[in-house]
């Protein structure tokens, strides 16, 4: 049980109990589709811009999404969008991950600094997040960085907390005790033995974190916050609202919805399946 | 069967506890009945409470639509921008242009009974005077002093000849009780917000905040009575849902102009009737002629050519909007307009010679809009992707309103995207628009010839004496493109085709709900 974490066969028996959830198998080569299309967006469509004489044309085999309101492929808009949309829930993501572990591990190993980062934590839980994000995207102008820069300022409280709660059941452990005791220094011990014993929760994390800040993304460009030079799904959504074809044009709202959906769907039902994996309930 | 009896009888009580929604309009029958409107009762859908009942002040659009029916003006607007008579029956200036006087009619009354006299203009316009508030200070400047000379005629004294007065004072100054609002010590921090006292067509019986506005008909109304009994603005959270409850027939019309899109979807629908209201105002980009290198003539011209204006009127505005020839005398104000204006053409070749002209390469500008404005949203990328065409790289800065406004003020952009919503007067408008210093001199121009005819055209007592300096005025801004005007957008406003008689009167303050119009709406057949 010990060092069930870091010892190689449990991680392939993680990787085996996963492989035979249908549903967490789908979810990822969901996700890596997704990815893909981000990363190739430039070969399956062109960037949407300028106009078109076709508009709010609904979908067909010219527009497989439809036009929108000036005539702009619909699914040029969301294949771009996910770029966008991706870009910024990976990169607030991993900013949220950064300063959760480091808050979260520091906060656990140094018992001093735990309760001002515990407060730390507690207060930036109760934030009224979404008001919050809306003043400071607002007062920093739009574009993609600020946005992903505000995203993860306001998602990293979660993490700290749940890497805390694990690195916390790590620290009395014997092997820690021993590192100390044999002169390890701090660093090399958090390095060596707290991170890995952290990383699995990490990981569940990283995927979690992504499609809330995806969500958030979207939130906050629906609002009209988002960067007009680049289309995310928020964006597509916030453009139909404002033409007023929201009852009419269905096609320029259920698209760009639709992949919100997808991608908060499979991060969800993939971290689901990884977390069955790696507890073994199937196998007791 | 006995159940069934129960079921019946509950949902009888049922509907019988319903609350009844005034303001909704048929309120027995199913929404959508298309029983025909009765004269009782007309409902408005807006997107916006109330804010300031104190006509003086209030500025946003609910604001001025409700108490524009309280309080009356000294003149009205015709369809082409002509003022015509309202509390005032006929005005004039003295020969030398220092004195100007309104005769008054002397059938007003305000709600507590006493008539409307020429002491209450000569208090609404002293108290702004003195206070210093509001769009109508700004243009005030000349006034020396009112006096009332007798019940029903007023005298402005000026300090010098201006030809603009009594067309802004008839049309912007609201004149309000001088019995209440001089009880309060700051006329201008006087909120007035309970127990009325008004003259207009309509007075505000009711206000459910977020909710609904009711205005009851005021019989003994001067002009005439008006023949709808009841006047409701009810509070929608935006033109979509409003679209939804005029189809339902919920509501009779739709105090909100139509987004394009909206408008020509509701074209078809024959439930609803669209007027076509021609805006005062007009769209346009104004570039900081303060900032290099847009302090060269030729980089503002180069500009102006990398504008795909033809598209943007028809795509991002579905065609409701009208070229203005590049002229800041608008085709709505046809009385002024310069038929010899060239609209300036989508050039890009012509743009890159201008700028190598002026020795630009690859010029990056950032332009500034409100990115809750849907129209500008929709065409300030029209912008960006035409001017690259021209080399020109324009990075869209869609700003949070109240940011954009800050940016504004302090003039602290390379392009300034956005509309000007009343220019009623150009001698008057243009003067604060692009006179050195001027109020809303976004451009920041600073021309000696520029602001010598605009001075010439604001003394001139007539229109016929101001129209060739006006016109002049506007040629140079044409030619030093100190204002790029893109178009004038053509509003849609939608009511019920039950509903007939509107006097539409342009801009989307006055449109199809302005005073004279809502009292001489009535039911149709």
């Amino acid at each position: 049980m010990t060092a069930a974490a870091v010892e190689l066969t449990p991680r392939r028996r993680t990787w085996s109990s996963f492989r035979r959830n249908p549903l967490g198998v789908a979810s990822g080569l969901l996700l890596l589709l997704l990815a893909l299309v981000a990363i190739c967006a430039p070969l399956i469509a062109p960037f949407p811009e300028g106009y078109g004489a076709d508009t709010s044309q609904p979908p067909s085999s010219a527009h497989w999404f439809g036009t929108d309101d000036i005539g702009q492929d619909v699914f040029a808009q969301v294949v771009w969008g996910t770029r966008v949309s991706m870009a910024v829930g990976v990169s607030a993501s991993v900013l949220a991950i950064v300063i959760g572990l480091l808050i979260g591990v520091c906060a656990a190993y140094f018992r001093r600094l735990d309760t001002p980062l515990g407060v730390l934590v507690d207060l930036s839980l109760s934030l009224p997040v979404l008001p919050l994000m809306i003043l400071v995207a607002a007062l920093a102008g739009p574009s993609v960085r600020t946005l992903a820069v505000v995203i993860a300022l306001f998602s990293w409280p979660e993490v700290a907390r749940v890497v805390r709660s694990q690195a916390l059941a790590i620290v009395p452990m014997p092997f820690v005790s021993a590192a100390k005791v044999v002169g390890g220094s701090s660093l090399w011990i958090v390095r060596k033995h707290l991170l890995p014993g952290v990383v699995p929760v990490v990981g569940v994390s990283v995927v979690l974190t992504t499609s809330r800040a995806v969500l958030s993304e979207a939130g906050l460009s629906f609002l009209g916050l988002g960067d007009p030079n680049s289309w995310s799904w928020g964006t597509i959504l916030h453009k139909a609202q404002q033409s007023g074809a929201l009852a009419s044009a269905w096609w320029t709202t259920l698209f760009p919805s639709l992949a919100i959906l997808l991608l908060v769907l499979s991060t969800t039902l993939l971290s689901v399946a990884y977390n069955d994996a790696r507890n073994h309930r199937s196998d007791t | 069967m006995r159940r069934a009896v129960l079921l019946t009888a509950l949902a009888v009580a049922l509907t019988a506890c319903a609350p009844s929604v005034p303001g909704s309009s048929g309120s027995s029958g199913s929404p959508g009945a298309q029983a025909p409107a009765s004269a009782d009762r007309l409902t408005i859908g807006t997107t916006a409470d109330v804010v300031n009942y104190n006509p003086l002040v209030g500025n946003s659009r609910t604001d001025s639509w409700v108490t524009d029916l309280m309080y009356p003006k000294l003149t009205q607007m015709d369809a082409t921008g002509k003022r015509i008579p309202y509390l005032a029956t006929e005005w004039s200036y003295s020969e030398d242009g220092k004195t100007a006087t309104a005769k008054l009619r002397d059938d007003m009354k305000w709600s507590d009974g006493k008539p409307v006299t020429a002491s209450d203009v000569v208090f609404s316009v002293t108290a702004v005077q003195k206070e210093k508030f509001g769009v109508v200070a700004g243009l005030i400047t000349a006034l020396d002093e009112a006096e009332a000379v007798s019940p029903t005629e007023v005298r402005f004294k000026l300090s010098r000849p201006d030809g603009t007065f009594l067309d802004n004072v008839g049309f912007w100054l609201p004149v309000v009780p001088e019995d209440v609002f001089s009880k309060a010590p700051s006329v201008q921090k006087f909120a007035n917000d309970k127990d009325w006292v008004s003259a207009g067509p309509f007075k505000l019986t009711k206000v459910e905040r977020g909710q609904r506005y009711i205005m009851d008909r005021v019989d003994d109304f001067g002009p005439g009575k008006p023949t709808v009994k009841q006047v409701v603005f009810r509070v929608f959270p935006d033109v979509n849902t409003e679209v939804l409850a005029l189809r339902n027939g919920e509501i009779d019309m739709i105090g909100n102009v139509l987004p394009p899109a909206t408008a020509t979807e509701l074209k078809s629908d024959t439930a609803v009737k669209l007027q076509e209201i021609p805006s005062l105002g007009w769209a346009h980009l104004q570039y900081n002629t303060k900032r290099k290198p847009l302090d060269d003539v030729r980089v503002r011209q180069a500009l102006a050519h990398a504008v795909d204006y033809e598209a943007i009127r028809n795509i991002a505005l579905k065609g409701f909007a009208k070229s203005s020839n590049s002229s800041v005398l608008t085709p709505s104000l046809p009385q002024w307009t310069d038929q010899a204006s060239k609209e300036y053409a989508f050039d890009p070749e012509q743009s890159k010679k201008l700028l190598a002209e002026a020795g630009q390469t690859n010029l990056r500008l950032g332009m500034i809009y409100d990115q809750a404005d849907p129209n500008i949203a929709r065409w300030a990328p029209m912008v960006r992707d035409a001017a690259k065409k021209a080399g020109i790289t324009i990075e869209l800065q869609g700003l949070e309103r109240n940011t954009y406004l800050d940016k504004t003020t302090k003039r602290d952009f390379d392009i300034y995207a956005g509309s000007w919503a009343v220019m009623d007067n150009p001698p008057a408008n243009l003067g604060l628009a692009f006179k050195s210093g001027g109020f809303i001199n976004y451009a920041q121009v600073e021309d000696p010839k520029l602001d010598d005819l605009i001075d010439q055209a604001q003394r001139a007592l007539t229109q016929e004496e101001a129209k060739p300096p006006i016109q002049e005025a506007a040629r140079m801004i044409h030619d030093q493109v100190y204002d790029n005007v893109l178009y004038v957008e053509t509003f849609n406003v939608a009511h019920s085709a039950k509903w007939t008689g509107f006097q539409p009167m342009p801009s989307e303050l006055l449109s199809i709900l302005n005073p004279l119009s809502l009292a001489a709406a009535k039911p149709a057949g």
